[in-house]
């Protein structure tokens, strides 16, 4: 038997607006990505980088195509049951780190977790803490953390739940270099202990340069794809 | 992975984690529930203990289980004989009369008891002594006859020409309140002295009343109806211990009908506000449900978190709402006053808090499911988009809570409510005005978009904040709306009271009302008056007594004994009526219909009704009445029909006969007697009291300030009600302005950081506000007065007088106000510094 890729997409486009006002955003789109692949998406602005991870993430329906991810038919699902489809398989993390802002960092990542009604939330949420160097932080609210630490809640907050796959959105982007640099290493060493898949949308070209894989983008469209 | 819907327990936790121990954010949920809930709570409360207190104490308040009244007679031993059959019964009289000691006297209200008075209860005396019925030749006497007589308890004073001794002071009287409007400080003597003063003789104007106390497990509604079956026509007023003192019941009813409506009315407005305030903090939340999505949760655990968060700030509001609610009513019960049968002191009233909590839940639930039901459908997108288009909104998730809230408040008000069409006109009201102030903000927030753009940028950006993508202009409107909607009622209520107030209670009122005047003598009792007040004016009427007892065409008339319920307004059906005859038509009165009776007529018995009673239950000219006067039947022809001025405060009889009608049925005269301002008064009082002995009069000043206080008071108790819809309103209209305001920050900081002045920016919102408040004052006029006239005219019955300048006042007043809230909730982000404003952004 063979292992369903991460993602499988194909011809997958997406076109926001109606009528006049109808912009295309994906044009057909034709990508496998493998279990346990590191892959990083790069391109212009508007090239539709941000909104290709949220059409693989489930964070929103391509209008055309088809789309399995982790073994399920994102194609055929609404709103609610994309967002169950999430649960415990899709981890992601954000540029601008969207940790709840009325919830300690303990909170924050036990919440996944209890959403998808996994057993000792708060225990695993702890631990997860622990494991990127949280551990003295977990009572602390995101307005009490710094950008990297909060970024930090925000990838332990997606890796908590074991996820097949994490997507991350420019996780440097808001952070200064060297905070940035540790933020990389530590999505890495969380990946690889997780062994998940992982795709990273960046500017950066040394960011992408650490992944197995990368993907270009250009209006809409793949225009190179090159292993590493 | 588990795909199932979040559980009620896991929900309450995320919910718990991200609800601020201080309720941030939905204080103004709290703030329009507490007011809500407190003010229904409150008035529940109130109304509830009194009309209980009514209910468990009515056998003491009407002193038996069983009162038979009469007017101008004695009971007929067949009579007394079958009230004996039930239980034992105690009997005596009641008369106006008048007291004397030495120069002074008093009118007084004359209670002529027989030895087993009270028979439920004992009478109080200021000295301690709980007594019943004074032995003969004593008296128990009111503080306030006492005090105006100057005569301490052993002195002496005189009624009717009889001595007697002052037994005590009364402190209580345990059925004071089923006696009725009182005329003057009472005074309890022994049932000989009426007959021995002759106070009792026919044609006077006295009360006969029977009291009985049935053994354990008598049924005094059916030993009633065996008693109207056996006497039908004997004129007797019967009353038990379930309608012990009617009139206060019907007031407190009606009084508490209104307050709940204020209550509800304050609960709509609350409601209002709860829905901008669910709107405004769900609106924060963006972004962390945004999140919560992102993350796995479905739109449903979204609506079970913010459910659960929205359902404990609910709770928390209602239950401070209640608390106060109860803390409030002996207060409330204290600033009504005089007003109240009785003083309710704390009460716990768990009926009337669970009917003020259910509101409170149903008003909730109605207002904060619609942004609910939006919360459930804020996609996920919205984190890597600014703005996205919501998701359908779920028809089915709004429209059942709020169908069955809505409709589980009407079936509640109208299953509570005394005048179900009042009830159901004051909710059809409200709605229709929501969907009014609705449909406004929808016409203004699209009319501002189709508008041509302005060429300044400020103006621009003016117009903009009307339609714009989360523009608060619906919000605005509805608030505006019900809160100078509620100021104009407010100040159209007061000024139309205190009008009436004025116009009802006339200036120049007759001051003494003169009962009982033996016809053979009315030369000398006029003779008495100008001796003792010379420019008294003196106008006497023959004054008798006596039950309509059938009305209708000649051959098929009704009987009112046969009438299962008597007509609206049809109260002069209802027992004995004051009854007299004329061969004019009395002053003040107008002929609408038929032709008065020439003068000296001697033909077959006719009679004048008032054209209203005649509207009432159908009387038309040549049908014909029976009347009861003395246990005689008198018919006669209705002749015409009059409009009487209750207003004059003079003599209004509803019936007038020809005088060949009634001239040969014993009675006496009743008199008015002006006094021109500035006249000598030497001693009317004490001059009738010597020489008519038997005559009471009633002195009309006291009367008047008393009527005065009373409306005075139930004028600030409409008020005290009001205010509480309009602290809502206020309440409201803060919320509205400061989510507004939020929603505006960013505008103003790039506005500031692109240069526009301070000066620039506070004109661009007063202008804003300006228009808004400008439009609505008009729509809140004609609102605000459309209720206020229905309020004042089809609730109380009183007469439309607003003062509009001050109503106008009142309401620019609202529109300073207004303005003021939303210039000041500007002024802390004008001051910032742009680069500081633009980091906090």
């Amino acid at each position: 038997m063979t292992t369903p890729p991460a993602i499988a997409a194909q011809n997958l486009t997406l076109t926001l607006g109606t009528g006049a006002s109808a912009v295309a955003i994906l044009k057909g789109i034709d990508l496998i990505v493998p279990q346990g692949q590191t892959l990083a998406l790069l391109g212009p602005s508007g090239s539709g980088k941000s909104s290709l991870m949220a059409v693989l993430s489930g964070l929103e329906r391509a209008s055309s195509g088809s789309l399995g991810v982790a073994g399920e038919d994102f194609g055929n699902l609404d709103e609610d049951a994309l967002a169950r489809a999430r649960r415990g398989r899709i981890g992601i993390v954000l540029q601008a780190f969207h940790l709840l802002p009325t919830m300690t960092a303990l909170e924050n990542v036990a919440t996944p977790l209890e959403l998808a009604g996994l057993p000792q939330p708060r225990e695993r949420a702890a631990a997860e803490l622990e494991a990127v160097g949280l551990g003295h932080r977990l009572g602390h609210y995101p307005a009490q953390l710094s950008g990297g630490e909060q970024q930090r809640v925000a990838i332990a907050r997606a890796t908590a739940p074991r996820p097949a796959l994490i997507f991350a959105d420019e996780p440097t982007g808001n952070l200064d270099a060297a905070t940035g640099a540790g933020i990389v290493d530590l999505l890495f060493a969380r990946r690889a202990e997780t062994q998940a898949t992982l795709v990273i949308i960046t500017h950066d070209g040394a960011l992408a340069e650490r992944c197995e894989r990368v993907v270009t983008l250009a209006d809409g469209r793949i225009a190179s794809d090159s292993a590493q | 992975m588990n795909a199932s819907a979040l559980s009620w327990s896991a929900a309450w936790r995320i919910a718990r984690r991200d609800l601020s121990a201080r309720f941030r954010g939905l204080r103004l949920l709290l703030v329009c529930l507490f007011l809500g809930v407190g003010a229904i709570a409150a008035i529940g409360t109130l109304t509830g203990s009194i009309e209980s207190e009514l209910a468990s104490r009515g056998r003491a308040i009407l002193g038996g289980d069983i009162e038979a009244q009469v007017w101008q007679r004695g009971l007929q031993p067949d009579e007394r004989r079958a009230l004996a059959a039930l239980g034992v019964v105690s009997e005596g009289t009641r008369m106006q009369a008048m007291a004397s000691a030495g120069d002074a006297t008093a009118p007084v209200e004359l209670k002529a008891v027989d030895a087993r008075w009270p028979l439920v209860g004992r009478l109080r005396l200021e000295d301690g002594r709980e007594v019943g019925a004074p032995p003969d030749g004593t008296a128990w006497i009111g503080a306030g006859a006492a005090e105006r007589l100057g005569v301490p308890p052993g002195g002496a004073i005189v009624i009717g020409g009889e001595r007697l001794t002052i037994a005590g002071i009364i402190a209580d009287e345990p059925d004071r309140l089923s006696e009725g409007l009182s005329l003057g400080a009472v005074a309890i003597v022994s049932d000989a002295l009426p007959r021995r003063a002759g106070l009792t003789a026919p044609g006077a104007m006295f009360r006969t009343k029977a009291r009985v106390a049935m053994p354990p497990g008598g049924d005094p509604e059916n030993a009633v109806a065996a008693l109207k079956r056996q006497f039908p026509d004997a004129g007797f007023s019967f009353r038990t211990r379930d309608n012990a003192a009617p009139g206060a019941e019907r007031f407190v009813s009606r009084m508490g009908e209104f307050l709940v409506l204020v209550g509800l009315a304050a609960l709509a407005i609350a409601g209002i506000g709860i829905g901008g305030g669910v709107s405004s903090y769900l609106e924060a939340r963006r972004t962390s449900i945004a999140t919560l999505k992102v993350l796995g949760a479905t739109s449903r655990d979204i609506a079970r978190i913010y459910l659960l968060q929205i359902g404990a700030a609910t709770l928390a509001g209602s239950l401070a709402g209640l608390a106060a609610g109860v803390l409030v009513t002996p207060l409330l019960g204290r600033a009504l006053g005089t007003l109240l049968p009785v003083t309710p002191g704390f009460v716990f009233d768990p009926g009337a808090l669970t009917t003020a909590a259910a509101y409170g839940l149903l008003v909730a639930l109605v207002f904060a499911a619609p942004p609910l039901a939006r919360a459930r459908a804020f996609p996920a997108m919205a984190l890597m988009r600014a703005r996205v288009a919501p998701l359908a909104l779920p028809k089915r998730a709004v429209l059942l809570p709020v169908g069955l809230g809505l409709a589980a408040i009407v079936a509640l008000a109208l299953a509570r409510a005394a005048q179900v069409s009042v009830t159901a006109l004051f909710l059809a009201g409200a709605a229709a005005m929501l969907a009014l102030l609705g449909a406004l903000g929808w016409a203004i927030r699209h009319g501002a978009a189709r508008l041509p753009r302005p060429r300044h940028p400020l103006l621009r950006a003016g117009l903009a904040n009307l339609h714009r993508p989360g523009a608060q202009t619906g919000a605005l409107v509805t608030a505006l709306g019900f809160g100078l909607s509620a100021f104009v009622l407010l100040a159209a209520i007061q000024t139309s009271l205190e009008a009436n107030i004025a116009k009802r209670i006339p200036q120049r009122a007759p001051d003494y009302f003169v009962l009982d005047v033996p016809r053979d003598r009315v030369a000398a009792f006029e003779q008495a008056v100008t001796q003792a007040i010379p420019q008294a004016a003196i106008r006497t009427v023959p004054a008798l007594r006596g039950a309509i007892l059938a009305y209708g065409p000649e051959g098929r008339m009704t009987r009112v004994a046969d009438l299962k319920e008597l007509p609206d307004k049809a109260w002069a059906l209802r027992g004995e009526r004051g009854l007299t005859y004329a061969d004019a038509l009395p002053e003040g009165n107008a002929l609408v219909a038929g032709r008065w009776w020439p003068k000296d007529y001697a033909g077959p018995p006719l009679v004048s009704v008032d054209a209203e009673l005649a509207d009432a239950i159908g009387l038309k000219l040549g049908d014909r009445i029976t009347v009861s006067v003395l246990g005689v039947e008198r018919t006669a022809t209705v002749a015409s029909l009059r409009r009487l001025d209750w207003e004059s405060m003079g003599f209004n009889y509803v019936l007038v006969f020809s005088p060949d009608t009634l001239i040969d049925a014993p009675h006496n005269l009743a008199a008015t007697i002006d006094v021109p301002p500035g006249a000598r008064n030497a001693g009317l009082l004490r001059t009738l009291a010597a020489a008519f002995p038997a005559t009471s009069v009633i002195e009309t000043g006291g009367l008047l300030r008393e009527a005065r206080t009373l409306l005075s008071q139930m004028s600030a108790a409409i008020l005290a009600a009001a205010s509480v819809a309009v602290l809502a309103g206020l309440a409201v209209l803060l919320g509205a302005i400061a989510a507004a305001r939020a929603s505006r920050t960013y505008d103003t900081v790039i506005l500031r950081v692109l240069g526009a002045s301070r000066r620039q920016l506070l004109l661009l919102q007063v202008a804003e506000y300006g228009f808004l408040a400008g439009a609505l004052a008009l729509v809140a006029l004609a609102l605000g007065s459309a209720i206020g006239w229905a309020i004042v005219t089809r609730m109380f019955e009183f007469d439309w007088l607003p003062d509009w300048p001050r109503v106008l006042a009142v309401l620019a007043a609202g529109l300073v106000l207004v303005l003021g809230f939303a210039l000041a909730g500007s002024l802390p982000l004008l001051r910032a510094k742009p680069a500081r404003a633009l980091r906090e952004l």
